[in-house]
């Protein structure tokens, strides 16, 4: 199970984001002319409906650490696509990339997370923008 | 983790016992006419049952939200294109009352990015979307639409066949989103009134394909009825884990955008 779980990691390469949303409307929340991209070791992980959230400890040149959280697709369709929760391990190096919420807080919409190792999965809401090499 | 390596086994199994001619037939097919490309009901009705990918146009791959084309539509009454258009306000809770766990309504729920579940019985239509999993339980036996009832988000849907095809009449809306905040104009987005009037026209075409017809009938808005035909393609791989619970208000931590009163 597990040399499977990770093949479907891995496939799931060469990603290309088209952030819609698939609980509410993506553009009422984040913007999309405010990409972010974030390197930080994983704090928390919410595997939750309808949208599961996970936190970094993102730190600046000069060593203020800042959380951001991010929100993703809903579990079911992540474990549909090959991500289990597992794939999330907190205290693991990562960098994400998504775009900013409206509010201006630190929070964003999670497109993609890299791992130290150079996977990366695609953990957007919507299937659609699944790179076609991942169908 | 033991029992649930047992169920795709087991089905797999039995998709091997059927020896059905086509690889991607549903498990749950229960007869198969000589040269036919259909799988039937015990009763000879064409069998809907499966996990299906949301309506699409033919071709369309994925499983991104789809919309109305606006060039698919009638014409507007006077007076209907202000009451079809309903301009953003900038109150979330207008705007997009979802992220509040609102229903989406039908259809926009059915056309989502998510996998919908027919399951057909003699007497009801049972149609799952995992999107909130919401349900549509469609009476086959004839009955009329009910009358002197308040309006719903999902209509008062109603089942015939007409031969091959599944023919399912709604009435009894409430004035809500017609293809949802998936229509991503910032300015407005698509409403149906009380009026609004839906028939789907299912028939299955091949083992995989549902040709699905769709029709607006919103006599305040338009001028005419108007339809788009779209396809439903079967998963039968998704039948390994069925759909997956979504549940709106278990951690909506973000509702209508505001993210940093949390």
């Amino acid at each position: 199970m597990r040399p499977r779980m990770l093949a479907l990691v891995g496939s799931l390469l060469a990603v290309v984001v088209v952030p819609l949303g698939a609980h509410h409307s993506f553009a009422a929340e984040y913007d999309n002319t405010q990409p972010v991209k974030v390197t930080g070791t994983l704090t928390r992980v919410e595997w939750t409906n309808p949208h599961i959230w996970f936190y970094l400890d993102v730190k600046d040149d000069k060593g203020v650490v800042t959380s951001w959280g991010f929100s993703a697709g809903p579990p079911g369709v992540l474990q549909r696509r090959g991500i289990p929760k597992s794939v999330l391990k907190v205290g693991e190096q990562i960098v994400v990339e998504g775009f900013r919420a409206r509010d201006g807080s630190t929070n964003a919409s999670g497109g993609t997370v890299t791992f130290t190792d150079g996977r990366r999965v695609f953990t957007a809401s919507n299937e659609d923008a699944l790179p076609q090499s991942a169908k | 983790m033991t029992t649930r390596l047992l169920v795709p086994i087991a089905g797999l199994a039995l998709l091997v016992a059927s020896s059905l001619p086509l690889p991607n037939a549903p498990l749950h097919a229960q007869a198969q006419p000589a040269g036919g490309q259909i799988p039937r009901a015990a009763d000879g009705k064409p069998d809907l049952s499966g996990i299906w990918d949301t309506p699409k146009a033919p071709g369309g791959r994925g499983g991104g939200a789809t919309v109305f084309d606006k060039a698919k539509m009638a014409p507007f009454k006077p007076g209907g294109e202000a009451l079809f258009y309903e301009p953003r306000t900038g109150d979330p809770r207008h705007d997009e009352p979802r992220a509040f766990c609102m229903p989406s309504g039908f259809p926009s729920a059915f056309l989502g990015p998510y996998p919908i579940q027919i399951v057909q019985t003699p007497k009801y239509l049972v149609m799952v979307t995992e999107f909130m999993r919401v349900t549509r339980l469609i009476p086959l036996d004839g009955r009329a639409h009910l009358k002197d009832i308040e309006p719903t988000f999902y209509g008062d849907p109603v089942g015939r066949w007409e031969g091959d095809t599944l023919v399912i009449d709604a009435t009894n809306y409430k004035r809500w989103s017609l293809d949802d905040w998936y229509y991503q104009n910032p300015k407005e987005y698509r409403m149906h009134t009380e009026a609004f009037h839906t028939i789907e026209r299912l028939r299955r075409t091949d083992a995989n394909t549902i040709a699905y017809q769709f029709t607006v009938d919103d006599p305040k808005i338009f001028t005419r009825p108007w339809s788009v035909d779209w396809e439903m393609k079967l998963h039968p791989e998704w039948e390994k884990t069925g759909l997956y619970e979504m549940v709106c208000n278990e951690n909506n931590r973000c509702e209508g955008g505001n993210c940093a009163k949390k």
